[in-house]
């Protein structure tokens, strides 16, 4: 079984130095990455279901005792990330590659693919990572990967863009690696669990610092308020698919450093004021962020900032009932974020342009992307039965139980955001496919004449590639679509995961001794 | 229960792939859910009227406490009877209403069915959760529907409703998991046997009853539904007079038994429903439009039902079901008259329809059947729950204001009953009489209406039936005289109450020109919804331009700040500072430190490009000097090739850029004196913070375990152990990153991006075009002269030819690059290593390049870089495979020795290789940021000729 935890990282990697020599073979860039990353995906199902039946894995690479080597875990909370975000990534490729076949964007540029596997290695090895520089390594692979994706098909503004989001990241990126040399120099270890052991022999003072400097680290990278600047000025300007990657995956698995340092470091009995304080800057200022707005992909970036909120919220709580509803959530929100996006992406198809100022009629004239954006869109803003209403119901349900004034007052903020996300998407909603039809497009809709969409993609015209290319990339939002009902479907089983993977984090036992055991023998 | 609902859903959702065969018998083929729902209700009456119950169940989320709890009862029977049977007959109408080439019929039907699937399940929970699931489904089908016709006022009136309703109804939430976590169960029937205490009991209730309220049009929430009937009539008809406003009241009439003697419940309903009543009469009376006349109608009737519910007495709860039941049998029925008058007569207005009782009297006698049960007269239910209501407040002791208030509200009642049928049907003196229009299916629009009237008449003279059910559900309230449902209690005050109500109001429509003319006015609640939305635009736009100013150092200054306040605050808490301190081991540390700090500080102020470059290059060498210092070669030697190669790329950038920085024609965001002030704090914050953090530690560090299994590993460079061996899979992960950085410069450079838009969907730059640009500017090996070095007729990059340059790069090339290949292979037991090697062979054909152009680079390294690098990633990441396969841990190497004919005793560790793959990578990122740069460059300059 162990074999199976390092497959998520070096897979990715060897295919993705595969692909680099065969740039050329745009089929075998398809397959392959197709592949890869539909083994990561069973993968990391097998994961969640071993580890989830007998608790962490721990993998001890290059074979060498736990504080030597580095160490790979695969524990309830990384499986199911790991699942979550490889489906997604998976779902993304596929809408990619439909894009890539119907032609209606410039394909994948040759290196797209195996950029992307990196990616996806960066991202698995950051959810599965055991050891702080690792952790940091696994970062570096993801961002690194991002400052590609990013920029690929440069325009000026994406270059622009391009420079705001490297630089606020490698600052990010500094400061990790400051943070990681501080744990070193005060602990003597960059071993999760060998660090987590020594961390509690620290004078509180240190501890308390080294904890502040790693939320700040993550912070950035999580974009929460205020060190969220770089997201709303860089997302928007990418690629949708590279966006929607980007929204779904990039500020969640720094989430998920966040979760994993504060609880394995950085143990706490009470609520944390700071981070609760933190959370309600980031829900409140991002959802008026996104109210403000008049582009629907600015839109939806400020959402996502201020959606981050949600799980500092769960987090700050350091209950079993918070941190299972930030676990929760992160999943609904990996899979919304992305679904949106991609909805975004295929609006687009068909307008070119996601202004609200010239997009109208949609319901009428793509009733398909109406409905990939309306269930996420209701998802997202927490209307029952769908999967956001489910995780923010756990969250609410953690915080009230929490019965301190400030879990109270960051419960009505969140409440507020929820219904102030619901405000975003109504308006988006009514605009873009409820509003009149933008005028100069109806006349060269009717120029065109066919139903294949009236923005650029009538220009390419309508041959059997540009039909199955459309079609795949509909089935693969619609896929997500499914995926995010079956979260809601799911929700009991969901739920009961979470809240084991909470109890993981709380009672730390387990994941030491899974890491350390052979230095104690 | 759970399949009688599944099916609303499942038929929901595949009518609308029916609607384009079926047209408008689509509505017909969707009334089979409710009618359904009707006859199994009725099957099920006998058993819950005698106090029994039915109930299912079905998990959801167990850890959250989600259950769909359903439980059939009588005051749930009275809501399914309603809403199922207002269900049928309206989606009958609707296959006669609607024209048969109307857009949407299929996605109108399927919302219809799921709305009635959503109502039905809201009825049904007894679950507080459940429930609120099902009241939001109701309020987004509610949604879809008053913004089915599209135009900007349907717009404004949906998004009005959903966020009125979804906003108090979120209120209702936290109500409803602070009500359930005070009882430790959502279950509505256990709650009812036991209910709960408290501080938090009382602020549930208050919050909950602010989402009823919002629900059921209560004033201030009322303004959405006049709004909302914007809708098609039927969707009016259904959604907000029968069903979903009644959700509110009938959520009171559920949780009135426990805690209609919490201390604000009985204030805050009976007042609210009141003010409800009477504004909403009131404004019904002036009202020109006849479908906001009834929509007005019903807020003021369910200001009554709240008055009648929130009680919380047996009589009050007794004329509360019938009038529940009356208001929606009269008021759907008044809809669906108001809606054949509007297709009759092509208009809503009050003055509109002149005279049509004449040319319809079967429409008139529905509608007149209707207004009268509206207005409370005898023998029909309207009537029944009028003398109930009045008896209920003539003999409890309750404050009499509150039955004035009810009987003014009833007399304002009749008097828009009047309106309504004087407005829609009579004859108006100083309108024109309309041409008459063809009266086409009369009979399928006619029938529903009748039906629903004839069933108000119908129960009004079976009081006795009504009262069965009725008692069933009021019986839980204790006390109260034994009072009956009838239609005739004797000359009891409530019956002159009756008289009195039914003359004034028939006093009022004489004066109906007065009323409208008066000045009292009302408060305009969608004022307010649109003062409130406008508030928060403006909140949002401020907020975010003040924060969101586009700024890097602005952005960069904040993070920093924050950096240095957050864990700083901890940090000074602490506050030990170590006793003793050693300020440096040897004196050249202090004059390196001050060499790097002077360079540094040199780079922020330099004026000329290059100047900074060459400075930035004198801290990296101070950087590394200071690890030779240490005792760390292999780093120091890694850092020196690094800022060399550096500097290289940067005299190929620098020729792209003006030769100073740009000066500022603007204050700077951030002034130089606080830039250069948090520099300083965060040096002085990371220094102390290192010197806090190292003499705090009490353990010895790993590293001490690397040098015991040095040996082990086979090595004695534990440098280039923990890189190969102990750690490797920190180093893939950053040989990925150099493999990515390299692509990266490369997609970046070789396309082109000046003034070429390219956005998703844009196919202005396709694959074919990025080929060819790409095959202009790196030529192909064999396109290279070969034969001799340095022989190429094309002159170097960076300037003209220089023959002591050529003839050292002929002498040194070819001694660096058996150099890099001595470092790669030593590297496991002396200095050196892939990293350095590859560095080493890069700068090699950097002096190459340098000295010959891009011909001569092609010539000395005839490959795609990209697939040197792939093929180094390979290798690298193969390197997991070995170890994995033969069943330890990935990265595990082995150490094989063998002597060999000539070579004598070797030893190759088999991390060795992965040590190669270092190589390649490094070697394929030289070359191809060679290429990529080089290429602009000397392309740059043949245009520049």
């Amino acid at each position: 079984m162990n074999l199976l935890v390092p497959l998520p990282v070096v897979l990715p990697l060897l295919a993705s130095g595969v692909l680099l020599v065969a740039r050329r073979h745009v089929l075998l860039q398809r397959l392959l990455s197709l592949a890869v990353l539909g083994a990561v995906t069973v993968d990391a199902a097998v994961l969640l279901v071993a580890a989830d039946r007998g608790g962490p894995l721990a993998v001890q690479t290059a074979g060498w005792a736990a504080p030597l080597s580095v160490t790979l875990v695969a524990d309830r909370l990384s499986a199911l990330l790991l699942l979550v975000s490889s489906l997604v990534v998976l779902i993304v490729l596929l809408y990619a590659i439909g894009q890539g076949v119907s032609g209606t964007s410039e394909a994948e540029p040759t290196v797209f693919h195996p950029i992307y596997l990196t990616l996806a290695a960066g991202v698995g090895l950051a959810f599965l990572s055991g050891d702080l520089f690792n952790l940091f390594v696994g970062f570096e692979v993801m961002l690194a990967s991002s400052y590609v994706l990013l920029t690929l098909s440069p325009t000026r503004e994406r270059v622009r863009a391009g420079m705001t989001y490297t630089v606020t990241s490698i600052t990010s990126s500094i400061l990790f690696l400051t943070a990681i040399g501080l744990c070193y120099a005060a602990a003597g270890t960059v071993n999760l669990a060998h660090l987590a052991a020594r961390m509690d022999g620290l004078p509180a003072g240190i501890r308390e610092a080294l904890g502040a400097l790693l939320l700040v680290v993550f912070g950035v990278k999580a974009a929460v308020v205020p060190l969220h600047f770089w997201l709303p000025d860089s997302y928007p300007v990418a690629l949708s698919k590279i966006t929607a990657v980007f929204a779904a995956l990039l500020t969640k698995v720094a989430v998920y450093g966040l979760i994993r340092t504060q609880t394995l470091l950085f143990p706490r009995e009470d609520v944390s004021a700071l981070l609760l304080v933190l959370a309600m800057a980031t829900l409140l200022v991002g959802i008026l962020g996104a109210l403000a707005q008049e582009d629907i992909n600015r839109a939806l970036s400020f959402t996502l900032v201020a959606h981050i909120g949600y799980m500092l919220f769960g987090l700050a709580l350091f209950s079993l009932a918070g941190l299972a509803g930030a676990i929760l959530y992160l999943v609904h929100h990996i899979l919304v974020q992305a679904a949106l996006f991609l909805a975004s992406g295929l609006l687009q198809r068909h307008r070119g342009t996601t202004s609200l100022r010239s997009l109208g009629g949609l319901a009428d004239d793509a009733p398909r992307v109406a409905l990939l954006f309306f269930a996420p869109a209701m998802s997202i803003s927490g209307i029952p039965p769908l999967a956001g209403f489910v995780a923010k119901l756990g969250l609410l349900q953690a915080g009230l139980a929490a019965g301190s004034i400030l879990a109270y007052a960051a419960a009505a903020t969140a409440v507020a955001t929820s219904l102030l996300t619901l405000v975003v998407m109504a308006r988006i909603w009514v605009t873009a496919f409820w509003g009149a039809p933008p005028q100069a497009d109806r006349q060269a809709g009717e120029q065109a004449g066919g139903q294949a969409g009236r923005g650029p993609a009538a220009r390419v015209g309508s041959t059997r590639a540009v039909r199955f290319g459309f079609s795949l990339m509909d089935g693969t939002a619609m896929a997500l679509l499914i995926v995010g009902l079956a979260v809601a479907a799911l929700a009991g089983p969901l739920s009961a995961v979470s809240a084991r993977a909470a109890d993981g984090l709380l009672d730390r036992t387990p994941y030491r001794q899974a890491v350390l055991q052979e230095v104690r023998s | 229960m759970l399949v009688l609902l599944l099916s609303h859903f499942g038929l929901a959702a595949s009518v609308p792939f029916v609607a384009r065969r079926l047209g408008r018998a689509t509505f017909v083929l969707a009334a089979a859910a409710p009618a359904a729902a009707l006859v199994w209700a009725g099957f099920r009456l006998a058993e819950v009227v005698s106090g029994g119950s039915v109930t299912a169940s079905l998990a959801w989320a167990p850890q959250l406490g989600l259950w769909f709890a359903l439980r059939f009862d009588a005051l749930a029977s009275a809501m399914v009877a309603l809403v199922a049977g207002v269900g049928v007959v309206v989606l009958v109408y609707c296959s006669r209403y609607f024209e048969r080439d109307e857009p949407g019929l299929g996605r109108m039907a399927g919302l219809l069915v799921a709305f009635a699937g959503a109502m039905l399940g809201l009825v049904l929970a007894d679950h507080l959760l459940a429930l609120y699931v099902f009241w939001e489904l109701t309020t987004v089908c509610s949604f879809l529907l008053i913004g089915h016709r599209r135009d900007e006022e349907s717009r404004h009136a949906a998004v009005h409703a959903l966020l009125v309703t979804t906003g108090l109804g979120l209120f209702m939430l936290v109500g409803l998991v602070l009500l359930g976590q005070a009882a430790d169960t959502y279950r509505i029937s256990a709650l009812l046997a036991e209910p709960p205490e408290g501080g938090p009991v009382s602020v549930a209730v208050v919050l909950i009853l602010l989402g009823a309220f919002a629900k059921s049009a209560q004033v201030p929430f009322h303004g959405w539904l006049p709004a909302a009937m914007v809708a098609p009539t039927p969707v009016s008809a259904y959604l907000h007079a029968a069903a979903m406003v009644q959700a509110g009241v009938y959520l009171v009439a559920r949780l009135a038994p426990a805690f209609a003697d919490v201390a604000a419940w009985r204030p805050l309903v009976l007042s609210v429903g009141l003010v409800t009543m009477l504004q909403g009469g009131w404004r019904a009376l002036r009202e020109d439009d006849l479908k906001r006349l009834l929509a007005l109608g019903t807020v003021s009737q369910l200001g009554l039902l709240m008055v009648l519910f929130g009680a919380g007495s047996r009589t009050a709860a007794l004329a509360g079901v019938a009038v529940l039941l009356a208001h929606g049998l009269f008021k759907a029925a008044l809809f669906l008259t108001a809606g054949v008058a509007d297709r009759q007569t092509g208009t809503t207005r009050l003055d509109g329809s002149t005279g049509l009782w004449r040319r319809m009297p079967g429409l008139f006698g529905a509608a007149v059947l209707a207004a009268a049960s509206m207005a409370g007269l005898p023998p029909l239910l309207g009537y029944v729950g009028k003398e109930a209501a009045y008896e209920a407040f003539l003999h409890e002791g309750v404050p009499a204001l509150v039955l004035a208030g009810i009987v003014a509200g009833s007399i304002l009642t009749v008097g828009y009953s009047v309106r309504y049928l004087w407005g829609a049907f009579g004859g108006k003196p100083h309108t024109l009489t309309a041409a008459p229009v063809p009266l086409p299916r009369v009979l399928g629009l006619v029938a529903p209406a009748a039906t629903l009237a004839l069933a108000s008449l119908g129960l009004g003279l079976l009081p006795g039936e009504v009262h069965v059910l009725a008692a069933a559900y009021a019986d839980v309230f204790a006390g109260g005289e034994e009072y009956h449902l009838a239609l005739w209690s004797g000359w009891t005050p409530a019956f002159l109450l009756s008289a009195v109500t039914i003359a004034a109001g028939l006093a009022l429509h004489p004066l109906r020109q007065w009323i409208e003319g008066a000045v009292v006015r009302v408060p305009d609640a969608g004022a307010v919804y649109r003062a409130t939305l406008r508030g928060l635009d403006l909140a949002a736009v401020t907020v975010t331009r003040r924060i969101q100013v586009g700024s890097l150092p602005v952005y960069l200054t904040v993070i920093l700040t924050t950096l240095v306040a957050t864990p700083g605050v901890a940090l000074v808490s602490h506050g030990a500072l170590p006793s003793t301190l050693r300020l440096w081991d040897t004196p050249v540390q202090l004059m390196l430190g001050l060499l790097i700090l002077t360079a540094s500080a040199g780079v922020a102020v330099a004026r000329r490009r290059f100047t900074a470059v060459l400075l930035l290059g004198a801290a990296g060498y101070g950087v590394a000097a200071l690890f030779v210092v240490h005792g760390a070669p292999d780093l120091a030697l890694a850092q020196f090739l690094v800022e060399t190669l550096l500097l290289v790329v940067f005299l190929f950038v620098l020729r792209r850029l003006p030769p100073r920085f740009l000066e500022a024609r603007q204050r700077p965001p951030v002034s130089h004196a606080g830039a250069a002030a948090l520099a300083g704090l965060l040096g002085v914050f990371v220094g102390g913070f290192f010197l806090l953090a190292a003499t705090a530690r009490r353990w010895p560090s790993v590293s001490a375990g690397y040098l015991d299994r040095a040996r082990e590993a086979g090595g004695t460079n534990i440098v280039n152990l923990i890189l190969v061996d102990f750690r490797a899979l920190d180093t893939l992960g950053e040989v990925s990153v150099l493999a990515v950085a390299a692509t990266g410069v490369a997609s970046l450079v070789l396309v082109a991006w000046r003034g070429v838009g390219g956005g998703d969907g844009d196919p202005a730059m396709t694959e074919e075009s990025e080929k060819r640009r790409r095959r202009r500017l790196t030529p192909r090996a064999r396109e290279a002269p070969r034969r001799r070095w340095l022989a190429a007729p094309y002159g170097p990059p960076l300037g003209p030819r220089s023959v002591l340059l050529e003839a050292a790069t002929r002498i040194v090339v070819p001694t660096a690059l058996v150099l890099s290949a001595y470092l790669l292979l030593a590297g496991h037991e002396r200095t050196g290593g892939g990293f350095a090697g590859g560095l080493v062979a890069g700068m090699a054909f950097v002096l190459r390049y340098v000295a010959g152009g891009r011909y001569e680079l092609t010539a000395a390294a005839p490959v795609r870089p990209a697939s040197v690098i792939g093929l180094g990633l390979f290798v690298a990441a193969g390197m997991a495979v070995p170890g994995w396969v033969g069943g330890g841990e990935i990265f595990a190497g082995t150490v094989l020795e063998a002597t060999l004919p000539v070579l004598g005793h070797v030893k190759l560790v088999t991390s060795f290789f992965f040590d190669l793959g270092i190589y390649l990578v490094v070697v394929g990122l030289v070359l191809e940021i060679l290429t990529a740069l080089g290429a602009q460059v000397e392309e740059e300059g043949g245009l520049a000729q």
